[in-house]
């Protein structure tokens, strides 16, 4: 296919085809993809018989993205494994084997002094990094440009974001044909492992005496706070909470109404805490440790309890509402 | 049943109290035991990240010396372990949130149904340092070969020498580093315990798997094959009563050497 002639530059070869479960992947692909030498690669995964649903092939795919890496192509035996990769546009592609017999890991070849001589001279090999990830870019969204049946018709909605990107977050089946997307939800809505955030079995913990209602949050005041919210420190309010700034982790941002924050939200952010299901939380990066609106509870998904959020100019906002019960995310992809 | 109350204390911050706490409490509770952690770092707690369970606190200590919520509603379980609990520190508020009583009345609770209580103690000897020994009846004091921490762990022994209801006070050295020792850059484990003069109870060795499983929120006791988590091990069991031998440090298994392993680099040419 389009790989055919070019070569994958700045590639890694990760070989699990000796793994048999997805859970012991997933717990070895994240310890490899915490060295340092990985980020910013693009990831050959080697994966054997090993049969991965679409969901779990995504949350493989996100973990990966997480790191900074991202899939170049997979290489697998199971036909479950090659339909799910197809669906989400990635790659399938044999490693042959006289390839990995020569990249079988010796000693030598780690000596940490030749490592650094070769990422330098790759560098100076190729001075435009950039262009040879782009390249695999492309590849990614031009697969998915040949319309997939599910999404057949929405197409035109989400033509500007690219497809790569939609696939990575949510499932078509999910697809909202009114401009929004299900990012992820509670229970019932998604499979554990691709939903961001899940419902805490708390119950409902509105404090007693405090009823649910719907009071439109327009007609709440409203505080603006212009800094960035620290660990430890605390935001209580009966209307809603406007900041522009960061919420990092550790932090608390409790409101009556509404809470946006312009900027990524990492701490815990209660909307609604006098019972008012009509609440919203929104950020331009939406990573609450927490989420809880009115009397929901929502923690985020294990997966995604990374060190620290990268910082970078493009940001997708979110927003998490009550919806039939449930905290229900969604990316504003459109405003119209 | 009556549970032990155990401190883990130090007097010097950075040293790995926290590290320890959840590195022990997850080995007894693998080995079967009910083991409740207690994060008394009011403001500073670290003790959830390092166990990953951040995303799942609701109530803290503070909610339940309030009377915000029950006891058993403020303990999170471990992913894992179902044996091993949490009771989380507020974030939000400051040690003196909290008193010794209070605490004490916590632990004497929790002892009636647990086998063990670990009390995480923040560093310093002020208030904080008050509430954590407060309910405890046996000490483990952290310190590393250094002479800053050895100083600091000698005033904690001398105040918990004070403190009547503590029956034991045990030495756990920590980021010990065997070539630094043989070099004599760095204070022999024998050194250190000249110095202190109380039983030793584990010598851990440095480790780069410390960080890592910090940042993924996963004790390095579920790493098999980690030196240090085979110590924090050995630790559990000598706590049990049982006689461990102390591991031999000279060969100290590379960590990193076994993420390259696992990693193949190439550049792929189709």
């Amino acid at each position: 296919m389009l790989m055919e002639k070019s070569a994958v530059e700045n590639g890694f070869i990760i070989d699990l085809s000796s793994i048999k479960n997805t859970s012991q992947l997933v717990f070895e692909l994240s310890s490899i993809m915490e060295h340092p030498d990985v980020k910013g690669k693009n990831i050959c995964l080697k994966l054997g018989s090993l049969d991965l649903k679409q969901s779990q092939l995504l949350s493989i795919k996100a973990l990966i993205e997480s790191m900074n890496a991202k899939i170049a192509f997979i290489d697998t035996k199971s036909e479950q494994t090659e339909a799910s990769a197809v669906s989400l546009g990635i790659m399938i592609k044999e490693i042959s084997s006289d390839l990995t017999a020569d990249i079988a890991p010796s000693e030598e070849d780690f000596k940490d002094s030749e490592y650094k001589e070769e990422a330098v001279e790759e560098r100076t090999e190729n001075p435009v990094q950039d262009t040879n990830s782009q390249e695999i870019v492309e590849v990614h969204t031009e697969v998915h440009n040949n319309p997939i049946e599910t999404t057949e018709g929405i197409e035109d909605i989400y033509d500007e974001v690219s497809a790569q990107e939609l696939s990575e977050v949510i499932p078509s089946e999910n697809y909202q044909p009114d401009g929004f997307g299900i990012l992820a939800a509670s229970e019932g809505l998604l499979p554990e492992e691709t939903s961001k955030y899940i419902l805490l079995d708390t119950g409902n913990v509105l404090p007693e005496g405090v009823e649910e209602n719907s009071v439109n949050t327009e007609s709440m005041q409203t505080l603006y706070i212009n800094q960035t919210l620290r660990s430890g420190q605390t935001i209580s309010y009966d209307g809603n909470v406007f900041i522009i700034g960061d919420a990092h982790p550790g932090s608390e941002i409790i409101a009556g109404g509404d809470i946006t924050v312009w900027g990524i939200l990492g701490g815990i952010a209660h909307a609604g805490c006098n019972g008012n299901i009509t609440s919203k939380v929104r950020a331009l990066k939406l990573n609450a440790i927490q989420l809880r609106i009115a009397g929901l509870y929502a923690r985020r998904n294990d997966t995604l309890n990374v060190p620290y959020v990268q910082k970078t100019n493009e940001f997708t906002p979110e927003e998490a509402l009550i919806e039939d019960g449930k905290i229900v995310i969604y990316k504003k992809l459109r405003r119209d | 049943m009556t549970g032990r109350v155990i401190v883990i204390t130090s007097g010097k911050g950075g040293v790995g109290k926290t590290t320890t706490s959840a590195n022990i409490g997850t080995a007894l509770a693998k080995s079967g035991y009910k083991v409740v952690l207690i994060d008394t770092d009011l403001g500073l707690r670290n003790l959830d990240l390092l166990l990953g369970l951040e995303n799942r606190i609701v109530y803290t200590i503070v909610d339940v010396i309030e009377e915000r919520c029950k006891l058993r509603q403020a303990l999170v379980k471990d992913k894992k372990n179902p044996n091993l609990q949490l009771l989380a520190a507020a974030q939000t508020r400051d040690k003196t949130a909290v008193n010794a009583e209070q605490l004490k009345e916590i632990c004497d609770t929790l002892k009636e149904e647990n086998d063990f209580v670990l009390v995480d103690c923040p560093a310093g000897i002020e208030q904080g340092f008050q509430n954590a020994v407060a309910g405890a009846s046996e000490a483990i004091v952290v310190t590393t070969p250094e002479m800053s921490a050895i100083r600091d762990a000698d005033r904690i022994i001398g105040l918990l020498a004070t403190k009547e209801e503590i029956t034991s006070v045990k030495l756990l050295l920590n980021r010990v580093r065997p070539n630094l020792i043989k070099s004599n850059e760095m204070m022999s484990v024998d050194d250190v315990v000249g110095i202190l003069e109380i039983p030793l109870v584990g010598i851990i060795p440095e480790d780069a798997g410390i960080i890592t499983s910090t940042n993924k929120g996963e004790p390095i006791v579920n790493d098999e094959n980690a030196l240090a988590g085979k110590a924090y091990r050995n630790v559990a069991e000598r706590i049990l009563g049982e006689e461990v031998p102390f591991l031999d440090l000279d060969e100290p298994k590379g960590f990193m050497a076994k993420i390259k392993n696992a990693i193949a680099k190439l550049k792929v040419k189709v």
